[in-house]
């Protein structure tokens, strides 16, 4: 009975819990990160009991308070969504598990238990967003997610991180505008909301007002494109990732810009009309767009003295991947799309995380201060060095398996040049990560890195379940890919 | 060619549109132009006005009134839908400016001013 509701917990119980811990953090201190950590646990038993539902019965159809569309609000849980809410869950977990003793350093005590409330009012915006088959509930999700993540970043306090989340929340804002611009435009024409409904009088729409269609699409890429820090509208991306307490980095980097790039998808391939995209440039510009990321966000991360800025900027390449899939749009180019959606997250989390250990341990953020960390703290240094090759695409790591199916989407589509892209850009990875690598495992230990700080046990669990699911992706793929490709199929089922 | 009363007159027609276009795009440029940083709050503001507007036009009828029914009145009604959507989407703004407000204060604390460039200058110094 309570497994028919959980696409309707799955956002539910986050947030109660979201409300109920500054309670607990006046009176029931030492009970806050035990709830917490509960209501992710129960999340997550949400999420695999989805994923059993939708491998057996294909589609979860979920009406909130029994209203049928197109009136009430309706959660549609399709293989997509599943596979997106399975990320969530998993890097969700492990970063609380990892902030738990990361934020005693971090952050004033009094703050502690607010933090946890953004961070599960941010999750829950994120598995509604996966899950939504409303369009301007999707807008209200995407309203609670960016003030939830600029609270993440601004909840440190110092200068810099109230400068960076000033910036994010500005350009959000402007992203925010623009989509609720687009949906007043869709709704104008086609007087629906909800997704399904959309789709089909969006076919008749697309003759009839063409310009209210095109300048939704155009509103809507802008919208998306500047919350997935999709090149060029990135900027605000560097400062409010490097500035954020490490927990906030991984969870903004790792999930939170690729469930914008989630939300793109569906509009693209669910929402508009196949035939009315192909007369639009729309999937050239993204093409383009994503290849300047991927390329440009690389050499920006070289020149980067500060490890969590260069792991920010290499974000910005890792996000032209997915975006790299989904403008190709062939079936093994958005395989590996989707699925560097999850790769992505788990490698990016890792390596903020270990970032996150070395500061730590260390006090020191520089990359050339941080020569043979990987002999004074070998579990984070293995793991960071596990992430790495990952980055760069080294078969046997999840980073591999992505790249290896948009390398082959790119043939696909009949586009070899992109393939060489994908080649060049795991070389440009390799060549920002590898110095750090070398500097970490052959260098003589020196300054702080000589005799770091003891890593708390939660911390270097955290770390090493990461660098673990790292590898357990990358030798047994086909789990997940399988995922992925039925998604796929679905989306360009309705492309087609 | 449209004749230039005909023009005018479908302008009319479609005033709430173009007026909240037109806002749209002076929020817009104040948001992105302007270095003081409570300007910038404001054009935000004036440019979710402006979508506001531009949504609840979508549902406006002319001479349409709010639609309680009464028993025995025939009335045109507008359509209430977009008026209930974007009270969550004033909701959504205010609380957006307030923290964004707040913020404001904060880095005022910090720095003394609230203009854009002066705070890069502030930073630079600081730097070299």
């Amino acid at each position: 009975m309570i497994v028919k509701h959980a696409p309707a917990l799955l956002v539910a119980i986050p947030l109660v819990a979201a409300y109920l811990l500054p309670l607990f953090a006046r009176r029931l201190k030492h009970l806050v990160v035990p709830a917490a950590l509960f209501a992710l646990l129960l999340c997550s038993a949400g999420s695999l009991s989805l994923l059993f539902q939708v491998m057996h019965t294909g589609l979860i159809i979920y009406h909130f308070g029994n209203w049928p569309p197109p009136v009430g609000i309706e959660f549609v849980v399709d293989r997509l969504a599943v596979f997106t809410v399975l990320t969530l869950s998993l890097v969700g977990f492990v970063v609380l598990v990892y902030s738990i003793d990361d934020l005693r350093h971090e952050l004033r005590e009094d703050v502690r238990g607010w933090y946890y409330t953004l961070f599960l009012t941010l999750l829950a915006s994120l598995y509604g967003m996966a899950m939504t088959n409303d369009i301007f509930n999707l807008f209200v999700f995407i309203e609670i997610s960016a003030i939830a993540s600029c609270g993440l970043i601004s909840i440190k306090e110092d200068r810099a991180c109230i400068e960076a989340a000033f910036k994010y929340l500005l350009l959000s804002a402007l992203g925010s505008g623009c989509i609720l611009l687009a949906i007043a435009l869709l709704y104008m024409v086609t007087g629906h909301l909800n997704m399904t409904y959309l789709a089909q009088a969006m076919l008749q729409a697309a003759e009839l007002y063409p310009y209210n269609l095109l300048a939704s699409l155009a509103l809507l890429v802008v919208g998306l494109g500047i919350k997935a820090a999709l090149f060029p509208l990135h900027v605000w991306l560097p400062d409010a990732h490097a500035a954020a307490p490490s927990p906030s980095s991984a969870v903004l980097s790792g999930l939170v810009i690729k469930i914008y790039a989630v939300a793109m998808i569906r509009l693209l391939f669910q929402v508009y009309p196949a035939a009315f995209l192909a007369r639009t440039p729309v999937a050239e510009i993204i093409l383009w767009l994503s290849t300047l990321a991927i390329l440009l966000g690389s050499i920006f991360a070289m020149v980067q003295e500060d490890l969590k800025r260069m792991l920010a900027y290499s974000s910005v390449a890792q996000i032209g991947y997915v975006f790299l899939g989904v403008a190709l749009g062939s079936e093994n180019a958005l395989t590996g799309g989707i699925l560097h959606i999850f790769n992505h997250a788990v490698m990016k989390a890792l390596l903020f995380l270990a970032a996150g250990a070395f500061i730590y341990a260390t006090g020191t953020r520089k990359i050339r201060d941080l020569s043979g960390i990987g002999q004074t703290m070998p579990a984070a240094g293995v793991a960071f060095a596990i992430g790495a090759l990952s980055m760069v695409g080294i078969p046997l790591t999840n980073g591999f398996v992505s790249k290896w199916y948009l390398a082959l989407g790119a043939l696909d589509a009949g586009r070899p040049f992109f393939t060489a892209i994908v080649l060049v850009s795991s070389l440009l990875n390799g060549i920002y990560f590898l110095p750090i690598l070398i500097n970490a495992f052959f260098r003589k230990p020196s300054g702080n890195a000589a005799a770091p700080r003891a890593l708390p046990t939660p911390m270097t669990a955290a770390i090493v379940v990461l660098a673990a699911a790292v590898i357990v992706f990358g030798f047994f793929p086909g789990r997940m890919a399988g995922i992925v490709v039925l998604a796929v199929h679905r989306l360009l089922g309705v492309w087609q | 060619m449209v004749p230039l009363t005909e023009m005018l007159y479908r302008l009319h027609q479609n005033s709430f549109y173009f007026f909240a276009i037109i806002l749209f795009i002076i929020g817009f440029h104040t948001m992105l132009t302007h270095s003081n940083l409570i300007k910038k709050i404001i054009g935000m503001n004036i440019m979710d006005t402006a979508v506001f507007l531009f949504f609840v036009a979508t549902g406006y009828v002319r001479g349409g009134r709010a639609p309680v029914l009464v028993p025995g009145e025939e009335r045109a009604f507008i359509n209430p839908l977009p008026s209930a959507l974007i009270l969550t989407g004033i909701v959504v703004a205010v609380s957006v400016t307030a923290y964004a407000l707040s913020l404001i204060i904060k880095l005022y604390q910090h720095y003394g001013t609230v203009d854009a460039e002066e705070i890069m200058r502030i930073r630079r110094g600081e730097e070299q």
